[in-house]
This record gives C-alpha cells, sequence and structure tokens, in this order.
C-alpha cells in the first residue's frame, strides 16, 4: 500500500465538490477541476499532514501539480530531503 | 512620491522590522522613517492612533494645505470624509493578540479597540478638519480607496455635500499578514512586474491616497487652485470567483466609467493600470482594455506605477488617483519599470522602464479587487 498516495487522494478527494470513485495516478489536476485557490488549500492540507512545506507560486506553471502521480512524487521527495519536521508556512 | 515615479525609482525592497521565522518572501514596499512626531505632532489623537491612520491623517493634511484648507472647514455639514481601508488598524490588532494570548497580559492596551476598527481613519480626519457630514470608511480589499474617492464625488454631484476629504490608507504589512499573503501563493520574492514576462506575483506595500473632492462652483467662488477634474467614476462586480477576475466586470467598469464622464473611449490618452503582476490579472486586464478601447488600446499609454509603488491594497486605488492626475498635469506617462519583455498576450504599450512625455488630457485609473470588485475613475485637465 502506498501510503502517501493514499493520504494525499484522500486529500484531493476532501477538497473537490464530486470526488470520483478512483482517481488513478495519471490523472491530470485540471481535469478533476481544481484551480488556484483550490490548489492552495490542498498543498496546505498536504503540508499539515505530512509536517512538510511544499514551495510553489500559483503564478508560476508547476509541473509537480501537473498530475496526481506527480504531487504524490513531489511530497515524497520533500519528506525523503528534510524529513518530516517543520511547520507548515 | 510624483518625483520619484518620474525617475522610475523602486519604492520595493527588504522586508524589515519583523522576525522572518516560517516567511519565504522577504520583499515589500515599506514606508521607511515614518515619524508619526513629526508626521501628525498637530494632532494628539493621531499619535496615538494606528499607523494606518497616521498615514491617512498625514496625507489629508498634504491634502488639505495643498487645497488651502487651513483649521476647521467653513460648513461642517456639507463636508464628508470617506477614508477607506483594506484591513484597518492591523498592527494594533497583533499586537493585542500577542498580549492577551501570547504575553498573558491582564489586560489590552484601553485604546486597541478604537485603534483597530476600520473607521478610525475617517473619524480623525474628521474630528481635525470639523467635517460634520457623512464620515466613514469603505472596504473592497484592492479597490477601496477607488470606491471612497467614487462615493464622495457622487455625494458631490447629488448636491448632498460641497467638499470632501476621500481615499484609502493601509499599513498592512506585519508578520501575520504577510505568512497569510504567503499562504495564498500569489506574492513574488522577487518583485512586482506587470505585463511582463518575467511576472510571478505581486508586492505588499503600504501607504495613503488621499484627494480633496470639491463642488466646482464651490471651488471657484474661494479661489482654489484647481488640479484636476474627476470626470467620471463606475463601479461594477464580476459575480464570479473570490481570485480569478472575469473580463466582463472589468470591462463593463470602464465602459460606465466613459459614459460617466461623457467621453468617447478614444479621448482616452492614459491609463493607470490594476496591473497588480499576477500571472491571471494582467492578461485579464489587457484583454478587457482591448474590449473597451478597440485600436486606440494600442495607441494610449498604460502603466502599472505598483511596479514602483507595490501593492498598496486599501490605499493603491488613492495613491494610483494622485499618479493618475499628477500624469495629466505633467504631460507624463509614468513607466512600468522592472519591464524585461512582454507578458505573454500582454501587447499594449506599457510604457515599459521609462516615463514619456505625452499631452495626457484624459486618464483612467483601474481598481480590480478580489472577489471582483471593479471601481475605475475618469480624470481631465482643471476646468479654465
Amino acid at each position: 500500500m502506498d501510503e502517501v498516495a493514499d493520504k494525499i487522494v484522500s486529500i484531493l478527494k476532501k477538497n473537490m465538490k464530486n470526488p470520483p470513485e478512483h482517481v488513478p495516478m495519471e490523472t491530470k489536476l485540471a481535469d478533476l477541476e481544481i484551480e488556484s485557490l483550490d490548489l492552495a488549500v490542498i498543498v496546505f492540507d498536504i503540508e499539515d499532514t505530512f509536517g512538510i512545506q511544499i514551495p510553489y507560486n500559483a503564478n508560476e506553471d508547476v509541473q509537480d501539480f501537473a498530475t496526481v502521480g506527480s504531487v504524490v512524487e513531489r511530497v515524497k521527495s520533500i519528506i525523503a530531503e528534510k524529513g518530516a519536521t517543520g511547520a507548515a508556512a | 512620491m510624483w518625483a520619484g515615479m518620474r525617475e522610475g525609482r523602486c519604492g520595493v525592497g527588504p522586508l524589515t522590522g519583523m522576525s522572518m521565522e516560517d516567511l519565504y518572501i522577504h520583499i515589500a514596499g515599506q514606508i521607511k522613517d515614518f515619524d508619526p512626531r513629526e508626521r501628525c505632532s498637530h494632532s494628539k489623537p493621531l499619535m496615538l492612533a494606528d499607523r494606518y491612520s497616521q498615514f491617512a491623517g498625514s496625507a489629508a493634511i498634504e491634502a488639505m494645505s495643498q487645497a488651502g484648507f487651513h483649521g476647521r472647514v467653513p460648513d461642517g455639514h456639507r463636508a464628508a470624509s470617506i477614508i477607506g481601508s483594506g484591513i484597518g488598524g492591523l498592527a494594533t490588532i497583533e499586537k493585542g493578540y500577542e498580549d492577551l494570548f501570547i504575553l498573558k497580559k491582564k489586560a489590552t492596551h484601553p485604546l486597541t479597540l478604537l485603534r483597530s476598527i476600520a473607521s478610525s481613519a475617517a473619524a480623525h480626519i474628521s474630528i481635525e478638519y470639523g467635517i460634520k457630514g457623512p464620515c466613514f470608511g469603505t472596504v473592497s480589499a484592492c479597490s477601496t480607496a477607488a470606491h471612497a474617492i467614487g462615493l464622495t464625488y457622487q455625494m458631490i454631484k447629488s448636491g448632498m455635500i460641497d467638499m470632501g476629504v476621500a481615499g484609502g490608507s493601509e499599513a498592512s504589512v506585519t508578520y501575520g499578514s504577510m505568512r497569510s499573503w504567503q499562504a495564498m501563493r500569489v506574492l513574488s520574492p522577487d518583485g512586482c512586474y506587470p505585463f511582463a514576462k518575467r511576472r510571478n506575483g505581486t508586492v505588499l506595500s503600504e501607504g495613503a491616497g488621499i484627494l480633496v473632492l470639491e463642488d466646482l462652483d464651490y471651488a471657484r467662488a474661494r479661489g482654489a487652485s484647481i488640479l484636476a477634474e474627476l470626470k467620471g467614476f463606475a463601479m461594477t462586480s464580476d459575480a464570479g470567483d473570490m481570485v480569478n477576475p472575469s473580463v466582463e466586470g472589468p470591462t463593463s467598469a470602464m465602459q460606465m466609467a466613459l459614459e460617466d464622464a461623457g467621453l468617447a473611449s478614444t479621448e482616452i490618452d492614459y491609463i493607470n493600470a490594476h496591473g497588480t503582476a499576477t500571472t491571471i490579472n494582467d492578461v485579464n486586464e489587457t484583454r478587457a482594455i482591448k474590449a473597451v478601447f478597440g485600436t486606440h488600446a494600442y495607441k494610449l499609454s498604460v502603466s502599472s506605477t505598483k511596479s514602483m509603488h507595490g501593492h498598496c491594497l486599501g490605499a493603491g486605488g488613492g495613491v494610483e488617483a494622485v499618479a493618475s492626475i499628477m500624469a495629466i498635469r505633467d504631460g507624463f506617462a509614468p513607466p512600468t519599470i522592472g519591464f524585461d519583455t512582454p507578458g505573454d498576450e500582454c501587447d499594449l504599450d506599457y510604457t515599459a522602464n521609462e516615463g514619456r512625455e505625452r499631452i495626457i488630457s484624459y486618464a483612467m485609473s483601474n481598481s480590480f479587487a478580489f472577489g471582483g470588485l471593479n471601481a475605475v475613475l475618469v480624470f481631465g485637465p482643471a476646468p479654465i
């Protein structure tokens, strides 16, 4: 079981109006109708859950948030780099 | 301020005066060396007020002195004081909570409440000048000051009052505010570069922009030195999204402001854009300008002075109204500094990097706030 992926998918679903039953890793965030403020809230949720900071700027094209899978990979790499310390911004 | 704008001086610099803990945005447009003992010494209540009220009081004194008003106005009941703020006395609020929750003090300072509320600046100015007519603050985020100026103009037009002190003030570059803003992910760590390819968010700043507005006959009768004419004002709302603007809202606000001014779109020479340097505003505003002005959009000068003074939030519309008036008076379009190359879909003349001399008969000032709150002012030359 991929615990990180599961947690992230449940955070995504929590922040969506009509979450689909199954969210495969290839799903594009844009297809999930997630935009600007929703994304900031989701990132905040993820940061809080994993005790990490995810730097990103809503004004820049962020490849990290292209698909569900890319979000999972980014979170895993941040966890590996920094360990689970530090508060959310 | 205008001298600085003519030179293309940048008021944004390193953030100072607060903890940097957990902050990753380290720039802002803070006012350095503001000493209330110098700027507000004539008024004991202002000396004790929040920084936002002190900014407002200081700007009001400048405006009123320049207008030839010293001491109480002639007929207080025919005057208004409409001074808005996005958040009011935020520094006072933060200090109050720090005292209560962290330092566990037995009481907050007795003036805490009065300093915090976003009506104080308007009240202080009313007291200072004996203004007994309408007195309150507008609250509409980045459109706050434009709404204050526009409403005062409407009150004068309706015959309710002869004059008003109107605009906005903001002093919200505090630790809590920086933390809140950075959590929205719309601030730039580098600078405020409206309409440019390199733009990556806005930069917070503080300040106050205040105008003295008068009925023309009233001003002439007292021999006032008139700087410009406020020709038109319009306000619309997107009824769309809390952060993403629509094209229709700003378009109709600009069109209605032109109608209110009795001007054709081709008569506008300069637009002081809202131009916050977010990816989304600048493209949206460009589209709206094209929708209103058609081919004339490519002939007029556009600039965002936020590139120099940052985003003053509730004060922005007032600061930018002053810039628009000075542009008319000097025949000089202030620049959009920090401009490398045009951003995608941003192909208008944004007066890149250097201000330009040109005859400016009529200028438009745009404010498009969070929640889709739009306010547009149109200025013209002082009537002969």
